[in-house]
């Protein structure tokens, strides 16, 4: 829809004559733009590279366990940060993506490998085609997921806070109900030939006893680089028009939609990458050694765990939701003897929280906000102080 | 330009003058039985400043939300540059270039003042979702050129040292000129305000009045003003228009609205004299 | 025939228990205007201290709690209700008190959130061992199963019975004239014209000199007490009772909640029409179509209304002001 023109647009001519507003010339170069813009996911897969190798042989299969599971519960903490803490919206369902697309990924590379290779044990070694399959698998899963947030988010366009809550638990228990009218896994590849199409509906993903056999692909790698693949892009997307947009939705919605932002758009396209990252969280999952897949999964007791980590860490603060992923996956393995009050403590800490701090550990702000630092030519952020009444030079104590 | 001369609201449809930019035509609502807002009309030019007053419940703002999507109007027309503005959602009506700041401060807290104009200012970026991931050289030189455009609009209005700070911390007068700021930022044709001297003290309401001039004469806006403070109104707009329980009762230049039977009856039952303002909410 | 009149039978009985459980979440919806998650757990609270208070008076009065063919006097029965009516207002009444009171001007979502925080603290807190366990217990009979009536359908070898129990008949007539007493108090009472004075405008209703705080907590206590009787009533029909954190407890919720949006959050009636309606959507659907997908046709008839009739089928939808 096309603007009828303005005559006079001085403020945009303005902008070529001011000078002294620029700030750091980011405009220099294709190549180095690139390169910084792939930064990050050299790091990533250079730091995942290194955890994987090492990590085992430093701390024992137990620890490099946990610090699995912790990769996976901080892209579920984050992933579902976007939806809750972003856009203000409350979806206690996260979970039920993650086990939709981890039952998708587990499908496709349960199945496949036995297409391709005649079995489902693992194989090729470390990036080999196995490897890859998995890869592609997860992102299989992710997709179906991110449809699922699509038609969970349609509904979020006409409720509120509470509604929306209760639909998007409805969801989780819905999918749970389906997971478990699925038939039985096929055992083997001539099972799978001989019984050609109609043995796939219901889909053989076991049922109410779990998905059993699925091969063990995730590894510390595969874990640890999708994770900073999820970190950049919700910091990239946090620090950004969209993010900006997103976090006006949560602020107040009729002055979002008086500044020109579509609301409808950014809330399903939360609901989307939200659920999109989740399910392939829920791929990782599933080939995690030791995991049996299970349609409780998808429930809204695993989904409350990551509410707890989103309200502990603040909405709209990505570190601190990593920092309250990691506590709250770790503490449980180490305090197992205290297991049974465990939700009771979760509970506790949730009441408190809402009563005496509910803008979680770092509120809106990140790690690198608590400490002072000299105005820079760095995209702002918000100042730490929430009701200063002078204004002050330095943007940051 | 043509506002129409007489001071009895008019019921029939006229042309669509080319000099108006802004052309709202017999617009009515009404929720449940109550009929909020009826018959309403007004011819908006170019660069036109326009006062709209009412007792408190006259329906004002109604008609703010009727201008920008909020609420859809039951009957009748509007009209931006001659163009038709029909069933549109809220953000596209501020894209196609009406804006509007509130009665009751909307500005988003928990960003800060640079954001909320950046926020404002972005409705015209073209780049999309992956060009913003990929942080691709299109994207960040509209962003760059956003934020640009952004500090200068707050040095304009001298609130560029306060860039980085939360809106919810500024004082209430720069909130207010904030709010501005913010609806200037979308880059408009035409600018409601919706009370905007509200709770300002005689010196702000001053320094207000000559801003709104002065943003009429530099951004080539059309201004649609809501006030109750009477002094303001009349001393800078060209017209004014008299609401009261919905129907317009009176239109016209500043001296002929004063001196109206109905106006000083709607708002008081007795006299009204010029000197006397009635205190904002 | 006769199955549609054994189902119809059930989804009156289980009707009831919906609605009595959905009054709870609409009435502190209506003064509050937040979900109160917690809600649920006070219907498992009901059941299980039912349970636990049956087991210790009958072997008190001589009788064995876990066979079923001793069935102790009706008196046994009303005794227990009642105590467990009244543990439960209490814990509902001290809820509000510490965890609610404080959040009453708080964002809603963060009400929401402790809520969830509480409903999770009542779980866990009744599973552990020294209060009720983890493992699914059997109630026992507290009221004889004995047959009211019975309607013969069909003849000879292809005769089947339809069979109206004593305890249906309970549950329906009990949740009944409950929730008549409740729309007697709402709208024949001044205390429930202040009831609904709060619900419409808390600020106002506090000028007008209506004792809002007071109001409230009676609110909360009057939810809890009827969700104790209806925990009651459903482990007397049901007496293979899972743990307290089990997910059944929190669909029975889930699905009483459904109703007070169905019929209009907020609304009184809408809460008891809404929980009919569940009733006999579940039922039916459960028998007619597929057993399995039991709690899905709940869920998404809440998704119909919630697109349709956002409101509710008796309420009135509320503008926000700009």
């Amino acid at each position: 829809m096309a603007k009828a023109p303005n005559s006079a647009q001085i403020w945009t001519s303005k902008t070529n004559a001011a000078g002294s507003a620029s700030f750091s010339d980011r405009d220099s170069g294709f190549v180095r733009n690139t390169l910084a813009g792939l930064m990050p996911f050299a790091v990533g897969i250079a730091m995942a590279s290194l955890l994987h190798f090492l990590l085992p042989g430093m701390v024992g299969l137990y620890y490099s366990r946990i610090v699995t599971d912790i990769g996976i519960a901080i892209i579920m903490a984050v992933s579902l940060n976007i939806v809750n803490g972003m856009t203000g919206q409350f979806s206690i369902g996260h979970a039920g993506f993650m086990t939709l697309g981890g039952y998708m990924a587990a499908f496709t590379s349960y199945y496949g490998s036995m297409c391709l290779w005649g079995n489902t044990e693992i194989h090729g070694g470390f990036l080999g085609t196995g490897e890859w399959l998995f890869v592609v698998s997860c992102i299989v899963g992710g997709l179906l997921a991110a449809g699922a947030g699509y038609v969970v988010g349609l509904p979020s366009l006409r409720l509120r806070g509470d509604y929306l809550a209760i639909v998007t638990l409805g969801f989780g228990e819905i999918i749970r109900v389906i997971l478990q009218q699925t038939g039985k896994v096929i055992e083997s590849a001539e099972a799978l030939k001989t019984g050609g199409l109609s043995q796939m509906i219901p889909p053989p993903v076991g049922g109410a006893l779990g998905f059993g056999g699925v091969p063990k692909y995730t590894n510390l790698f595969w874990v640890f680089t999708i994770l900073t693949v999820t970190l950049v892009i919700a910091y990239r997307l946090k620090r950004s028009s969209f993010g900006r947009g997103m976090i006006s939705v949560r602020e107040d919605e009729i002055a979002a939609q008086a500044m020109g932002v579509n609301i409808a758009r950014q809330k399903v396209l939360a609901f989307v990458i939200a659920a999109f990252f989740a399910g392939i969280a829920g791929g990782l999952f599933a080939h995690e050694r030791g995991v049996i897949l299970s349609p409780k999964d998808a429930g809204f007791q695993r989904s409350f765990d990551y509410v707890i980590m989103t309200v502990l860490g603040g909405r709209g603060s990505i570190t601190g939701v990593m920092l309250a992923a990691g506590l709250l996956t770790a503490l449980p393995e180490f305090l197992r003897e205290f297991e049974q009050y465990r939700l009771i403590v979760y509970a506790l800490l949730l009441i408190f929280m809402m009563l005496v701090r509910p803008q979680g550990l770092l509120g809106i702000h990140e790690i690198w906000d608590l400490w002072p630092r000299r105005r820079t030519t760095l995209p702002p952020t918000a100042s730490l102080m929430h009701s200063s009444t002078m204004p002050s030079q330095e943007s940051k104590r | 330009m043509n506002t129409p001369a007489s001071t009895t609201a008019s019921t029939g449809t006229p042309p669509i003058d080319s000099g108006v930019l802004l052309d709202i035509n017999s617009i009515g609502i009404s929720f449940g039985g109550l009929k909020a807002v009826q018959d309403f009309s007004l011819q908006l030019p170019a660069a036109g400043l326009f006062g709209l007053i009412g007792p408190n419940g006259a329906g004002k703002t109604t008609i703010f939300n009727l201008l920008t999507g909020v609420y859809e109007p039951d009957s009748g027309e509007i009209h931006l540059a001659s163009r038709r503005l029909f069933n549109r959602q809220p953000h596209e009506i501020t894209a196609a270039g009406i804006a509007r700041t509130f009665q009751n401060i909307r500005l988003f807290p928990d960003l800060s003042v640079l954001d909320n104009v950046r926020l404002a200012g972005q409705l015209h970026n073209q780049q999309g979702l992956l060009s913003t991931l990929l942080r691709t050289r299109g994207y960040r030189r509209e962003e760059q050129l956003l934020q640009e455009k952004a500090f200068n609009l707050l040095e304009i209005f001298e609130l560029q040292d306060r860039a980085h700070e939360l809106a919810s911390s500024l004082s209430y007068g720069h909130q207010r000129k904030l709010e501005i700021v913010r609806a200037l930022a979308t880059n408009p044709q035409v600018l409601l305000l919706d009370e905007p001297a509200a709770g300002l003290n005689p010196q702000e309401k001053k320094l207000l009045a000559q801003s709104i001039q002065q943003i009429r004469d530099r951004f080539q806006v059309a201004v649609l003003l809501i006030e109750h403070d009477m002094p303001l109104v009349m001393e800078i707009c060209e017209n004014i228009i008299v609401l009261d329980h919905g129907n317009t009762i009176c239109r016209g230049t500043p001296r002929e609205v004063q001196n109206d039977e109905r106006v000083i009856a709607a708002y008081l039952g007795s006299g009204l004299t010029d000197e006397e303002s009635s205190p904002a909410a | 025939m006769s199955d549609f009149v054994q189902t119809l039978i059930t989804a009156l009985a289980i009707g009831s228990l919906y609605a009595l459980i959905a009054l709870g979440y609409t009435m502190v919806y209506g003064i509050l205007k937040f979900i109160n998650f917690a809600h649920s757990d006070i219907v498992v609270l009901g059941a299980w201290s039912s349970y636990t208070l049956a087991v210790r008076i009958l072997p008190w009065l001589g009788l064995d709690p876990h066979n079923p063919a001793t069935v102790p006097p009706f008196w046994v029965a009303a005794v227990v209700m009642l105590a467990a009516m009244v543990l439960c207002g209490v814990v509902g009444f001290a809820i509000e008190r510490l965890a609610y009171r404080r959040l009453r001007r708080a964002p809603r979502l963060n009400v929401l959130i402790t809520a969830i925080g509480v409903s999770l603290l009542l779980q866990n807190v009744g599973q552990l061992n020294f209060v009720f366990g983890a493992s699914p217990q059997k109630m026992p009979a507290l009221l004889p199963s004995w047959e009211l009536a019975s309607i013969a359908f069909g003849e000879g070898e292809s005769a089947r019975r339809v069979v109206i129990g004593l305890i249906d008949v309970v549950i329906f007539s009990l949740a009944t004239t409950l929730m008549l007493m409740m729309q007697y108090l709402v709208f024949h009472t001044k205390l429930g014209v202040a009831m609904r004075a709060v619900s419409f405008n808390t600020d106002n209703a506090a000028l007008m000199g209506i004792p809002v705080d007071r109001v409230v907590s009676f609110t909360f206590v009057l939810g809890s007490v009827l969700a104790a009787a209806a925990g009651f009533l459903y482990v007397m029909k049901y007496p293979s009772m899972n743990q307290p954190a089990h997910a059944v407890w929190v669909l029975l919720g889930l699905k009483a909640f459904v109703a007070a949006v169905i019929g209009g959050i907020g609304n009184v009636r809408g809460a008891v029409l809404g929980g009919f309606v569940i009733a006999f959507v579940e039922q039916f659907g459960a028998f007619y179509i597929s057993s399995n997908y039991r709690d899905v046709y709940v869920f998404a008839l809440l998704i119909v209304i919630l697109l349709v009739k956002p409101s509710g089928l008796l309420g009135s939808p509320v503008r926000e002001k700009v």
